[in-house]
């Protein structure tokens, strides 16, 4: 087994394999990572499988308002946000966290710090989130959108924030490289300007320092900011490591990724008020935000070359590698939602898409379509380097990924076409408010239809990683060999017989 | 009202101070030198250029049959 896989890595390196370095990173590196990303993934799952519930009501309840109309914790004012809370601060946020930890400890190539504490984060986290969400269903929500949760469970979140700021600091300064890979920069602007962006966003809203209007633009200023500088930055970090990780390319341009970060970090920011349009906030306000939405092409068009070009005569690798299939697909979604967002940030545009069900298409295609299939393709990736075992089911993963990426399109189609045609009638004075109504039906079945497919590959996904913690798979051997001393391979041989014997 | 305004401006222009310094400490500590080189620090030796080091976990693909035991 050790001389075919070094028959491979000689027919592409001219240099022998350095065993100490191989042990170093697989031992060192990644197992130190082993139990803090564990579960900061499992959690994130976890909240994945819970926000899907939630959305599945919240769905239901647009086109059959009857369902579960009985009981008031489930009421579409408070299901809806509850979902939107445990996806965003679950499954997103803890999904990033587990990510960025691991590629800080790979790209710093060093063990990662403060594992205990950060074992504890995780758990603090949790209980944060669930009381939050509990609070939402039980009418206690701020309804302040994306900062539902009360203030005593929103604030202390900072410090699950602060921590992973301070960890950021502590890698970056004990780095034992040199060079800071563009992912690092993306990962450190992600954690060390978003918990100050989560702190002042929470301090304004929570203890009423921005009243009004003004409570509306630190709304969505921060609101925007937690997919521009929070889950946007985490999801290209992990697909510049990821894309040319997996095919074993270099990155097209390495000058157009470092363009691509800089010009992010000076113009997502300015977006959030985009949100207002056609507000009673001063024009000048809107306008920032429209024109930091058209600058934002800048960033984007580099990640989306870069990208492509770096795939160029590698798309065939989509058929054998899942992490490359769902990294492409969110990659892809980037370009698209982005381009999408700074168009309908114009005014004109806007006059049509505002309040209609193409904002929440939208929105879908930024955290769903762009980040969450980059955190699938970036879990693929990682977990089975942290328990050392292959993924117990290829057929589980084919499924994962076609329902989900096939509900996805229909929720995209279908909430996008009908928000146009929603906003096109909203714009005629003649047409009764309920034709309109009427008129949604149909789209609001589709996005039911589509959210359950999406569901489907949820659960899919969640048997994976729960057969993955379980160490259910086969040992994990191929081109990343990671039992390379002889004395290891030995257990490794036996290890295997014993799981064979135990599936027989 | 005054306090709230002042501490949004201390705050801005901290954070927007982090991102200049950043910036300043990026080129002169020669992160932008080189800068192609700086696109293959992910390789390594077990992980090199030019080898797929992901793929389903199915028996029949090929990268699975040349290290199978």
């Amino acid at each position: 087994m050790k001389d075919s896989n070094l028959n491979i890595v000689e027919t592409h390196s001219t240099e022998p394999v350095n065993e100490n370095l191989v042990v170093e990173r697989v031992f060192e590196i990644d197992q130190s990572c082993r139990q803090v990303v564990l579960l900061w993934y499992a959690s994130a799952v976890f909240w994945l499988l819970a926000g899907s519930l939630l959305a599945l009501i919240a769905s239901v309840k647009m086109h059959s308002p009857g369902f579960l109309a009985g009981a008031e914790w489930l009421t579409f004012g408070r299901v809806r946000p509850a979902h939107l809370n445990t996806m965003i601060y679950g499954w997103a946020s803890m999904s990033g966290i587990g990510t960025t930890l691991w590629l800080l400890a790979r790209l710093t190539k060093q063990r990662l710090v403060w594992r205990e504490a950060l074992y504890l984060v995780a758990i603090y986290w949790n209980a944060l989130v669930a009381i939050g969400t509990i609070a939402i269903l039980t009418g206690h929500s701020t309804s302040v959108e994306w900062l539902e949760f009360p203030w005593w469970s929103s604030i202390p979140i900072a410090v699950g924030f602060f921590v992973i700021n301070i960890v950021t600091f502590k890698m970056l300064a004990t780095r034992k490289v040199d060079h800071l890979y563009i992912s690092l920069w993306y990962l450190f602007g992600a954690t060390i300007w978003f918990p100050f962006l989560y702190l002042g966003g929470t301090l304004l809203i929570h203890f009423r320092l921005a009243e009004g209007m003004s409570m509306m633009t630190a709304n969505w200023w921060f609101a925007h900011n937690v997919l521009g500088l929070w889950l946007t930055p985490i999801g290209l970090a992990s697909a510049y490591y990821l894309i040319p990780k997996v095919i074993g390319r270099p990155v097209h341009s390495y000058y157009l990724s470092i363009l691509g970060f800089w010009t992010l970090a000076i113009f997502y920011n300015w977006a959030g008020t985009h949100h207002l349009i056609g507000g009673p906030v001063p024009a000048w306000v809107v306008t920032v935000g429209v024109v930091g939405s058209m600058m934002m092409f800048v960033p984007v068009i580099t990640v989306a070359i870069n990208h492509h070009m770096t795939m160029i005569g590698h798309f065939r690798k989509l058929a054998i590698s899942p992490t490359l299939r769902f990294t492409v697909f969110g990659a892809m979604s980037y370009t698209m939602v982005s381009i999408q967002g700074s168009l309908t940030a114009l005014r004109t545009v806007n006059e049509t898409t505002h309040f209609t069900h193409y904002t929440i298409a939208h929105s879908h295609l930024g955290v769903y379509s762009f980040y969450t299939m980059i955190a699938f393709g970036a879990m693929y990736y990682v977990m089975p380097r942290l328990v050392e075992r292959e993924w117990i089911s290829s057929k589980l993963i084919v499924t994962h990924f076609w329902c989900v990426a096939i509900g996805m399109a229909m929720y995209w189609i279908g909430l996008s076409w009908g928000g146009i045609e929603q906003g096109l009638m909203m714009n005629d004075p003649d047409i009764p408010f309920l034709d309109i109504v009427k008129r949604m039906v149909p789209y609001l079945y589709s996005r039911s239809i589509a959210g359950t497919l999406m569901t489907i590959g949820h659960v899919a996904f969640a048997i994976l990683v729960w057969k993955m913690l379980r160490r259910e798979g086969e040992w994990l051997t191929g081109p990343t060999l990671f039992r390379k001393t002889p004395v290891a391979e030995e257990t490794l041989t036996v290890e295997e017989s014993l799981t064979q014997s135990v599936s027989k | 009202m005054t306090a709230t305004f002042i501490s949004i401006w201390i705050f801005a222009f901290a954070l927007g101070g982090t991102a200049i310094g950043a910036l300043i400490w990026a080129v002169k500590s020669g992160q932008f030198q080189d800068i192609n080189e700086g696109a293959r620090v992910i390789f390594d030796e077990d992980e090199p250029e030019g080898v797929v080091n992901d793929r389903f976990p199915s028996k029949g693909t090929q990268m699975n049959e040349t290290s199978a035991p």
